[in-house]
């Protein structure tokens, strides 16, 4: 295993700008998500890294190896694909065994690190049947058995869990973190789940129109955004625009006057409150009004019209002796949250 | 056996007239129209210029020209001999061509009354089943200024020549014919062509696919000899290609190209007119100024140019006969056969 | 359903079926120089085409030109068909009809111009002698090199679009996913684009020599007087000796040696690769 380092790296296709100086480190062991809107160049970057797109300029070093100019079946990376691509006329052994084979691995120890491979993502009773006859989910399996039988230097994960349902997802995704820990794969995985990518990865590059807009991990992307996309995309964000009249005191566009943190310039911002720190009481003299709820089980969001400024609240559902229990829209209530939780992020350049 | 785009009009054209035919007022006029089979190129061209466009049209029947080689046309006779109606008012073919069809049935006897023209005919042309159109004499054509000029077709055989004789390959009967010749064979007897042919081939004898191809090789001077018409021989000189001809010394003899009316054919009557005006003396003489074909009518008057180049002397005469049609249809499958597999092979 | 099938059915038995059978009694018919055709039920016409060393010349040619040039095209068509299933942009259906352009051109048309640039006095030659690089032009016609070359530029479309439509079922990230796992291009070739693009290569294959095998005009155009295949060779006894038995004879030989050579290929590269 290695580690993975992206220096500068640009993708131009002609006029456009896939990906535009993009710069990561990624840790031997560590596993790193991508994540974006589609669009965003993060699939451009992982196909530059397994080396079937060259990059219009920087370097991409596996294991401190400079590897941008090598063909693909130089890289020693190991990849998932979102389609799996198995080879459809192999057995699932042979499907395996591929890699080993290209590195002219003997037959007696191919055979037996497939069998390991396959018995590690549970599928060495189904060595001999074919790809279509398995099951989405089982086919997922031999492609991650075949993408690291070989000990790839860097696995790479396109959108691995997009072709399944959403009950098989959540199993697959900490089979995935498990064995990836265990074995202390040096990992990229691409994903527009940012639910998926919180919790997988140890880090997370945020990325939006070719550009990385903040790589951390998850706590610090949640809980210190560095601007509105990082906040609007990784969770819900309550984002307002508006300025910092004094220290603490921001004027929404619509002319309301909220409290946020202290620090920060005067003029043009966004405020970024997160709903679930925003808490709800019933009643009060305020200009608070529910305009609507939705009963979300566990949770209830509420609508709140501040004024002129709409505000979502995520509140653990109240219990059933609980008056919030019998709020109603158009009811008065009151919104209380601390200065620090009401983040001041730059305004959209 | 295609159907050219023109015998498909020929059929429409056939029912709109046959409606017209009945209406009142049409009854004396003749109109309708006559399909001729014939060869296309130059051939056609002075047919339409010189019969269809001055004898036929104001006679008001529409003549439809049928265009494909002699060997298709020959195949189309013969599939459609059972059937009522066929495609041909009138079949263009040579001498040979015609006389082996003819043999089969095909062709209705010529009914000499129909033809105002029938005093006209050369005596010798005549045929019980065709028309004589135009004639010319098989000839060795020969490169003047790369040899001197030949007595015959023994000349191909001269070791001297050796790679400078080509054949065209759809003549491949009278090349066995003059190759025979060469070798002391008869008008009934092919027999000696089967060693001189392979003598020739030792001798580099070269094979075109058409007449057209022997002209270039003729012209590039690649080849110095090729038994020919003597008509092809005046156009490739016309042309400027460099050849002279020869009626050789052991005989040869005279290509005729014919027209019969097929028993089926669907408009006898136009048929026949068509027929008559292929005798027209103007005419005629037409195709002797452009291709260099001979009159088989009396009166048909050539320019004296002309006939010094394509006229035949008394003692040239002497040596053309017709060929001996009888044995040709017995042995045409050998010499075909012996043309493809052993001289060519 | 049976009653929508049936004109259509009937259709095919009338212009396809009734004259092969038409055809095969013709076979069985004796030849008679002056009547031509006679009645007869008599294989002779199969024993003597059979027999004689020349037709057995005349199929072997057509087979070992119907092979060569099946694989000719194979190997020349694959890349291109590759490359056009590959292209994504806007330029694929362009790509698409001028790989059909050719087709549009009738092969006896097109024989022609292959005669214009090789002739003797063709462009190439014309234009060697010209830049006087050689003296005598270069005997570029009539050979069996001229005949390939025109055969494989009237089948080559067939067997691009038929291998193109193919390999576009075949999903990039398969060969993808080998490359990744270390496959070099050729490997990668080998072990996943030919076995799954095998169906189309084998209906590639099948239809081009079955092409190769009837070819007519290339053969007489480009091949000249001496060069002999099976369908002039039928062309020739029906239409200049008049032999239609015999002929008929020749073109059932050609039908059945191409139908059990189709067959038998099929099922051995079916088998090889099937598991």
């Amino acid at each position: 295993m290695g580690s993975l380092v992206l220096e500068a790296l640009v993708k131009r296709y002609g006029a456009s700008t896939a990906v535009e100086r993009v710069d990561l480190d990624v840790r031997q062991g560590e596993m790193v998500a991508l994540l974006g809107p589609s669009g965003c160049g993060k699939t451009t970057t992982l196909r530059m890294v397994a080396g079937f797109i060259t990059p219009s300029e920087g370097r991409v070093l596996i294991g401190g190896r400079d590897v941008t100019r090598m063909p693909p079946y130089a890289r020693d990376t190991g990849m998932v694909f979102q389609s799996y691509a198995l080879f459809p006329h192999m057995s699932v052994a042979q499907n395996v065994a591929f890699g080993l084979e290209m590195r002219k691995v003997g037959r007696a120890e191919r055979d037996a690190r497939v069998m390991e491979a396959l018995r590690l993502v549970q599928l060495d009773h189904l060595a001999d049947r074919l790809p279509r006859q398995l099951s989405g989910g089982q086919q997922q399996r031999v492609a991650l058995a075949r993408a690291l039988v070989v000990n790839p230097a860097v696995f790479l994960l396109d959108e691995p869990l997009s072709n399944l349902d959403a009950k098989l997802r959540g199993e697959v995704r900490m089979e995935i973190r498990a064995l990836q820990q265990r074995l202390g794969l040096t990992t990229l995985i691409v994903t527009h789940d940012q639910e998926e990518a919180l919790t997988m990865a140890d880090r997370l590059v945020v990325m939006e129109k070719g550009r990385v807009r903040q790589v951390g991990t998850a706590e610090q992307l949640y809980e210190d955004p560095a601007d509105p996309f990082v906040a609007g995309f990784v969770g819900r964000c309550n984002l307002l625009e508006g300025r910092v009249e004094a220290p603490g005191r921001f004027r929404t566009r619509a002319g309301d006057l909220l409290l946020c943190q202290a620090g920060g310039d005067a003029g043009e911002a966004i405020l970024a409150l997160r709903p679930e720190r925003i808490a709800l009481r019933a009643g009060g003299e305020g200009p608070a009004r529910l305009a609507a709820l939705t009963y979300l089980g566990a949770q209830t969001e509420y609508h709140v019209d501040f004024g002129a400024t709409r505000l979502v609240v995520i509140g653990a559902t109240p219990a059933a002796a609980d008056p919030l229990r019998r709020l109603a829209a158009g009811d008065a209530v009151t919104l209380v949250w601390e200065a620090s939780a009401a983040r001041l992020l730059p305004a959209a350049a | 056996m295609t159907i050219t785009r023109r015998a498909a009009l020929a059929g429409s054209a056939a029912a709109l007239a046959s409606i017209t035919a009945g209406l009142p007022g049409h009854a004396r006029a003749q109109g309708g129209q006559v399909v001729v089979g014939t060869w296309g190129g130059d051939y056609g061209e002075l047919l339409r210029q010189n019969i269809d466009a001055p004898l036929m049209r104001p006679k008001d029947i529409e003549v439809l020209q049928d265009i494909a080689n002699a060997d298709p046309r020959k195949t189309k006779l013969l599939a459609e001999r059972q059937a009522r109606r066929g495609t041909y008012d009138v079949a263009c073919l040579s001498d040979t061509d015609m006389h082996m069809i003819g043999q089969q049935n095909v062709f209705d006897t010529i009914d000499t009354a129909k033809l105002s023209r029938n005093g006209a005919i050369i005596p010798a042309l005549r045929k019980p089943y065709a028309v004589p159109h135009i004639y010319s004499a098989l000839v060795l054509l020969y490169n003047p200024d790369k040899m001197p000029k030949p007595e015959g077709f023994a000349a191909m055989l001269d070791p001297k020549y050796r790679g400078r004789v080509g054949f065209s390959d759809i003549l491949y009967s009278t090349n066995t014919f003059a190759a025979a010749m060469a070798a002391g064979g008869a008008f009934d007897n092919y027999e000696p062509a089967k060693k001189s042919l392979m003598d020739l081939r030792g001798l580099d004898a070269k094979v075109y696919p058409s007449n057209e191809a022997v002209a270039a090789a003729l012209k590039s001077e690649e080849i110095w000899m090729t038994p020919m018409w003597l008509a092809r021989g005046f156009m490739w000189q016309k042309a400027g290609i460099p050849v002279k001809h020869v009626v050789p010394q052991e005989g040869a003899y005279a290509i005729v190209f014919e027209c019969g009316v097929p028993k089926n054919a669907r408009n006898k009557d136009n048929a026949y007119t068509w027929l008559d005006a292929s005798l027209d003396a103007r005419a005629q003489t037409a195709f002797a100024d452009r291709m260099g074909y001979l009159p088989t009518v009396t009166d048909a008057a050539l320019p004296p140019e002309i006939m010094q180049q394509i006229g035949l002397s008394e003692a040239e005469q002497q040596r053309l006969r017709a060929p001996d049609y009888d044995y040709l249809l017995k042995n045409h499958a050998g010499i075909l056969d012996f043309w493809n597999k052993q001289f060519k092979g | 359903m049976a009653a929508l099938v049936l004109p259509a059915g009937l259709l095919v038995v009338l212009l396809l079926v009734a004259p092969m059978l038409l055809l095969f009694r013709i076979s069985l018919n004796r030849f008679s120089p002056t009547e031509l055709m006679v009645e007869a039920t008599t294989a002779q016409n199969y024993l003597q085409a059979v027999q004689d060393p020349y037709y057995q010349q005349v199929l072997l040619t057509t087979l070992g030109i119907a092979l060569g040039c099946t694989l000719v095209t194979l190997v020349m068509g694959f890349p291109a068909a590759y490359w056009l299933a590959r292209m994504e942009s806007r330029w694929k259906s362009l790509a698409t009809i001028v790989t059909l352009f050719p087709l549009l051109v009738g092969n006896v048309v097109r024989a022609a111009g292959w005669m214009a640039l090789l002739g003797n006095e063709g462009a190439i030659n014309a234009a060697l002698i010209g830049l006087g690089l050689i003296s005598a032009p270069l005997p570029l016609l009539y050979n069996t090199g001229s005949v390939v070359v025109g055969i494989v530029a009237v089948v080559l479309p067939y067997m691009i679009l038929t291998l193109a439509a193919v390999i576009e079922g075949i999903p990039r990230q398969t060969e993808e996913a080998a490359a990744n796992l270390g496959g070099r291009p050729m490997t990668v070739f080998r072990r996943v684009l030919l076995p799954l693009a095998l169906p189309g290569v084998m209906a590639g294959c099948v239809l081009v020599f079955i092409l190769c095998m009837n070819t007519y005009a290339s053969a007489v155009l480009l091949g000249g007087p001496q060069f002999k295949m099976m369908a002039p060779a039928v062309y020739d006894q029906f239409v200049r000796g008049n032999n239609w038995p015999f002929g008929a004879a020749l073109a059932f030989i050609l039908l059945t040696v191409t139908l059990v050579l189709t067959v038998l290929g099929s099922a051995l590269i079916g088998r090889k690769y099937r598991r």
